[in-house]
């Protein structure tokens, strides 16, 4: 059974936001999804290209001036 | 009944002729207390221009990063908060002891790419933790992930109350550390005669300091920086700065001390620290092979004194000195198979 995730690293500016986004992507079970909540348009550069490097496409939403999110399934 | 090594070494100051010290921090080299200097004889046959090797593996941790862990740490306000540097593994290492002796908690980020061996001292030594970065870790600081660790740690809403870094890249003292005591040790070292003097580039501490501190004395003297090839390479510590962008330069450079900026490459480097040892006797980490290279090749067309800074010694380099003595084993194989 697939599960969901959050992983909330808005306090965290990059590359330790990378870092821990990256511990929560490789966590991940077949089928899970984590939502990846960021603080700073730097780190979501660094995340997508991350996740670009493991061929995975995430989602991804603004919520206000400070709050990005990127959602991710693993296949 | 109190003991007379008590009553005549502790609280005093240091006696470095007995060698007996109330901790292990006194034994941090300064002009009292200096490096040895070692004239090199076997190494180069020129008589016009005499090299003598200032071996900083003799500061109570093993490095020149001994002279500035300690002044940084010691000025720094700690409070309740954790230490955390960026290092290849000597300041890492100094920063670690000091700590220890001062019942502070120390966290150090080392690039991946630094030896097996300083990694297992960081942790035999009882770093709080030891973060790994990969180069590419951090696009704010392209090819320096450790250093953008670090800034990430003091600088992120969730943590920065819980760290200070005394940031060697930035931090003054650096410089101070060697204007106060790598400079004058070597200028009394010399009687004054010094011409030349060689180190490394990397966070531009020793090379500032020491540096401007002779200059000061003698304007004369010829300050020459050494800088790895290429911007990839197996000399920890050092920093090729060609090319950099002017916010990846380290802040406490000041480029009016460097009369000249030489390259050397890995080969040359590893090449001239095996040489060193079976010539001279003397086991230095192959970043000393990198200066003392750019050094021999001065030789070949100046005359004078020469002083070449020696970082650190060849044990905690065995894994990479193992990789190179392969390598040229099976070139020589190789060879004789032609």
């Amino acid at each position: 059974m697939s599960a969901s995730y959050e992983c909330d690293v808005s306090d965290l500016i990059c590359p330790l936001s990378k870092l821990r986004a990256t511990e929560a992507i490789n966590n991940l079970a077949a089928g899970d999804t984590v939502r990846i909540i960021l603080g700073d348009m730097e780190s979501v550069k660094s995340v997508v290209q991350e996740l670009k490097g493991r061929g995975m496409k995430p989602d991804f939403k603004q919520e206000g001036e400070s709050r990005f999110i990127l959602t991710v399934t693993r296949e | 009944m109190e003991a007379r090594i008590e009553k005549e070494h502790v609280g005093k100051k240091p006696d470095h002729v007995l060698r007996v010290y109330a901790d292990i921090t006194e034994l941090v080299a300064g002009p009292e207390n200096p490096t040895p200097l070692v004239r090199l004889n076997r190494i180069t046959e020129s008589r016009d221009f005499q090299i003598y090797l200032k071996l900083e593996r003799y500061n109570p941790f093993g490095s020149v990063k001994d002279r500035i862990a300690y002044q940084m740490l010691k000025e720094l306000e700690v409070g309740e908060r954790t230490v955390v540097e960026p290092s290849s593994g000597n300041t890492g290492i100094a920063l670690v002891c000091l700590a220890n002796a001062w019942g502070l908690a120390v966290e150090v980020a080392v690039p991946q790419r630094i030896p097996e061996e300083k990694k297992v001292m960081l942790r035999f030594l009882g770093a709080k933790k030891v973060w790994e970065a990969d180069d590419s870790l951090c696009p704010r600081f392209p090819s320096e992930g450790a250093r953008g660790l670090v800034d990430a740690l003091v600088r992120s809403p969730a943590t920065r109350d819980k760290y200070v870094s005394p940031n060697q890249y930035e931090n003054e003292l650096n410089v101070q550390a060697h204007y106060c005591t790598t400079g004058p040790e070597i200028w009394r070292q010399t009687h004054g005669e010094i011409s030349y003097f060689f180190a490394g580039l990397g966070t531009c501490g020793t090379i500032v300091g020491a540096g401007r501190y002779l200059k000061e004395q003698n304007p004369e003297i010829k300050v020459i920086g050494v800088e790895p090839a290429a911007s990839e390479h197996r000399l920890p510590g050092m920093k090729r700065l060609k090319g950099l962008a002017p916010e990846y330069i380290p802040k406490i450079l000041d480029s009016s001390v460097i009369d000249d900026t030489v390259e050397v490459s890995d080969e040359e480097a590893y090449q001239t620290a095996v040489e060193l040892a079976r010539r001279e006797g003397i086991p230095a980490g192959p970043t000393t092979g990198a200066i003392l290279h750019a050094a021999l090749n001065y030789a070949r067309s100046h005359q004078g004194l020469a002083v070449v800074i020696s970082p650190d010694d060849a044990f905690k380099y065995t894994s990479f000195y193992r990789d190179y003595l392969e390598g040229k084993a099976e070139e020589s194989r190789f060879e004789d198979r032609k």
